[in-house]
């Protein structure tokens, strides 16, 4: 046989694992990316409600400023819960286990991830994670805010053996999924498909698997040593025994800062895709976009003690990483921009998953900018421990990561279920979501420049009427996200079939039928450029050059 | 003809039955990119515990800090020996089965095995040995944390080399197919450049 034959088989025939016909093996233990896709984003989804429902929790004891919904210690338990499931429970499992998984590897044109038993087992670390996690609240829950900061961390009793096991168990998985993802990254793309063809998702999560591959395991450092100073009263955290609490920080941040661009990275690739496909243009600066990526992940690695500011470093510290933090706004800056040079002039369409992108620009723009007035030190130390940062933070998680993981929803939905959504209940959610979502946190920046301390379950009663306003806003926008439910099951039940490439999209995952068959490309594409060339021939071999791109919604 | 879809190994992945020496070679390399990713995060692992050492050691007036005596370099150097012995039987083993010369890859596998047991032993012995405790001071919590740590991935290295000899004598292994046992090796190798770094920084440094 010749190699040319080889080469001819390998594209026609030969899945690289056969189809599961048990229902267990189809849709629990699978080993195909688009199920164990939807697996963690139905897992993420109900970690980000739980965690919603916390958040509720807080902003009820807040309506008044000595409410007892909540004695103290339940409040310290709210906000570490809040913290911890959006953080690792919810947000990276959705845009890293969710999303790569199900469309990284549809977009490189590959038949699955490089090692599908390991992504199994990386999904199957999840659900005893969150067992693990949520059984503490039985045994006396953690409640020393999702960084468990020792020496509290350490007086609190059992909670932090459950916290720290369930978080290493969850980053298992996540490193083995980033290890996964960049192999696939690197070895799997379809023939043709250089480094700087590749759609900007893709870019997005090859750079987020370096970063969970270094950071992840920081972390694990970090939490094995909170564990063993718990368990076996090993003196990393006590001064008396030699130790130092201010190690704790620098560990827990080295991972926890690369963290925040875990969580917002693959957004940023989410938006690249959605933008050109509604502004019905190329992508402005497609390798400034992919570059700049890569720079805030080094970078990234280089800001960590930003977040130790109060914690009395010395200006020879703390001066070199306020001036890195800053520099971050300079790559930042630039997908801002060019995502912005996109939408100038173009045809632009404003479905439901474009709204939210643009709710995203708007919002994490206000983000990054808060973000760099906290860079700076002598702000920092003022607004450090107050509802500012709560502030800021939720502006660069909710009004960054969530706005893009929901038009995300939007857009791959019809790709993922094989129907559309109703774009007129998906605008109305839009709409109240945005709305409710700046009367909830734009306040706390005001609240918090007055003076209102953060993770406090009782405030000094001047502040009662914006923290009135504040919970009203946030009951307000938990309810909005029902309109999302509701289009969901709408749509399963009623929703028009969407067809092969309902928004005239050109990456290649829009090249198959919706929902994708099995084995995802019965031949394997060959590219011959990156896929926004908007106006011009697709750029892929038969047959998958002649999926029309007109958009049919 | 380049290939023939006759396999000589049995080294085979996914449910595939035999597959051409072309498609053995594309997915070794996709599992040696793997295996590598996994040996670079194992890695920080270890970096984290010696960033964490370090800094320890900067807060402390003096280090070990007082009432606390430094490990045995004596014991130290011997372990090391034994180790980075075991990692030139290793070596040899390898090249023996690219050679298809299977005893002397059987043998110096056997020595390599023997070699990482006495290492374990006399880590077992100094920690019997050693006046420090894990939760006495912070040179003991870093000194047991990152030895211990090593430790088990020596106990896991020998699990892993006595599972690949025993694989080899099942015949899964052939002179153009033994992905399984390039990884143990290089895990071993891995383990053995830890040891160098841990040496200096609890021994000598």
């Amino acid at each position: 046989m010749s190699t040319d034959t080889i080469e001819i088989l390998r594209r026609t025939e030969a899945p690289i694992h056969p189809a599961p016909e048990s229902f267990v093996r189809k849709y629990i233990f699978s080993i195909d990316h688009k199920v164990i896709g939807v697996q963690y984003f139905i897992v993420s989804g109900l970690m980000i409600l739980l965690s919603g429902l916390f958040a509720e929790a807080i902003r009820v004891q807040l309506t008044a400023p000595h409410n007892t919904f909540l004695t103290p210690q339940q409040f310290d338990e709210a906000f570490t819960f809040h913290g911890t499931l959006m953080v690792w429970f919810g947000a990276i499992p959705m845009v890293t286990g969710a999303f790569g998984n199900f469309v990284m590897p549809l977009q490189i044109g590959a038949r699955d991830v490089a090692f599908p038993w390991l992504n199994m087992f990386s999904f199957w670390t999840f659900p005893p994670a969150v067992l693990i996690l949520l059984s503490s609240l039985a045994f006396g829950a953690p409640n020393s805010g999702w960084t468990e900061y020792p020496p509290v961390s350490l007086q609190a009793g059992v909670g932090i053996v459950f916290w720290t096991t369930a978080v290493f168990t969850v980053g298992i998985g996540a490193t083995l999924t980033a290890l996964n993802f960049l192999t696939t990254v690197i070895k799997m793309r379809a023939p043709g498909m250089t480094f700087t063809r590749m759609p900007l998702f893709v870019w997005a999560s090859a750079v987020t698997a370096v970063l969970s591959l270094v950071a992840t395991t920081a972390l694990a450092s970090a939490l094995g040593s909170l564990f063993l100073s718990h368990v076996f009263n090993v003196p990393f955290y006590d001064p008396s025994r030699g130790g130092t609490v201010v190690l704790f920080q620098h560990m827990f941040w080295f991972y926890s800062h690369p963290a925040v661009y875990i969580l917002i990275i693959p957004v940023f690739g989410i938006v690249s895709e959605i933008i050109p496909t509604f502004a019905r243009k190329p992508i402005f600066g497609y390798k400034l976009i992919a570059f700049s990526t890569v720079s805030i992940a080094l970078l990234s690695f280089m800001v960590w003690a930003h977040h130790m500011f109060t914690s009395g470093l010395g200006p020879w510290v703390t001066l070199p990483f306020m001036i890195l933090s800053m520099l971050i706004a300079v790559p930042t800056g630039i997908k801002i921009f060019s995502w912005t040079a996109t939408l100038f002039g173009s045809n632009l369409r404003l479905t439901t998953a474009m709204l939210f992108v643009l709710g995203f620009l708007s919002t994490f723009t206000i983000g990054g900018i808060t973000g760099i007035m906290l860079a700076s030190v002598p702000v920092d130390w003022h607004e450090h421990a107050t509802y500012f940062l709560v502030a800021h933070i939720h502006y660069v998680l909710f009004g960054g990561t969530l706005m893009g993981v929901i038009g995300g929803v939007y857009y791959w939905w019809p790709k993922v279920t094989g129907r559309l959504m109703s774009e007129s209940l998906g605008k109305w959610h839009f709409w109240l979501t945005f709305i409710f979502f700046n009367a909830t946190f734009l306040p706390m920046h005001f609240v918090g420049l007055l003076g209102m301390p953060r993770r406090v379950a009782y405030y000094d009663p001047a502040f009662q009427g914006l923290n009135l306003f504040i919970s009203i806003s946030a009951f307000l926008l938990a309810g909005s996200f029902l309109l999302l439910f509701v289009n969901a099951f709408w749509s399963l039940k009623k929703g028009a079939a969407a067809g092969p490439n309902p928004w005239g999209a050109r990456t290649l995952e829009w090249m198959i039928p919706s929902p994708p068959p099995y084995y995802n490309f019965k031949e394997t594409p060959e590219v011959y450029a990156t896929p926004y060339g908007y106006g011009e021939p697709l750029p892929y071999s038969a047959p998958y050059n002649s999926v029309s791109t007109t958009p049919t919604y | 003809m380049t290939v023939h879809t006759e396999a000589l190994g049995h080294e085979h992945g996914h449910g595939h039955g035999i597959m051409t020496q072309e498609e053995y070679i594309e997915q070794r390399d996709t599992r040696f990119l793997g295996f590598l990713l996994f040996l670079f995060t194992d890695s920080i692992f270890f970096t984290a515990y010696i960033f964490a050492a370090l800094y320890l050691r900067s807060a402390a007036p003096v280090w070990p800090p007082v009432g606390v005596e430094r490990p045995d370099v004596n014991l130290g150097a011997v372990n090391a020996i034994l180790l980075f012995g075991s990692g030139i039987t290793a070596h040899y083993a390898m090249h023996r089965l690219k050679e298809s010369r299977i005893a002397g890859y059987i043998w110096f596998t056997i020595a390599t095995i023997i070699l990482g047991s006495l290492f374990l032993g006399g880590q077992a012995y100094e920690y019997a040995h050693i006046h420090a405790t894990w939760s006495g001071s912070s040179f003991g919590a870093a000194f047991f944390t990152l030895t211990g740590l090593h430790g088990f991935h020596v106990f896991v290295g020998v699990i892993y080399l006595i599972v690949t000899l025993l694989q080899s004598l099942g015949g899964t292994y052939t002179p153009e197919r033994h992905f399984g046992l390039t990884a143990a090796t290089l895990y071993w190798h891995f383990v053995d450049v830890i040891w160098v770094v841990l040496f200096f920084l609890f021994y000598i440094y």
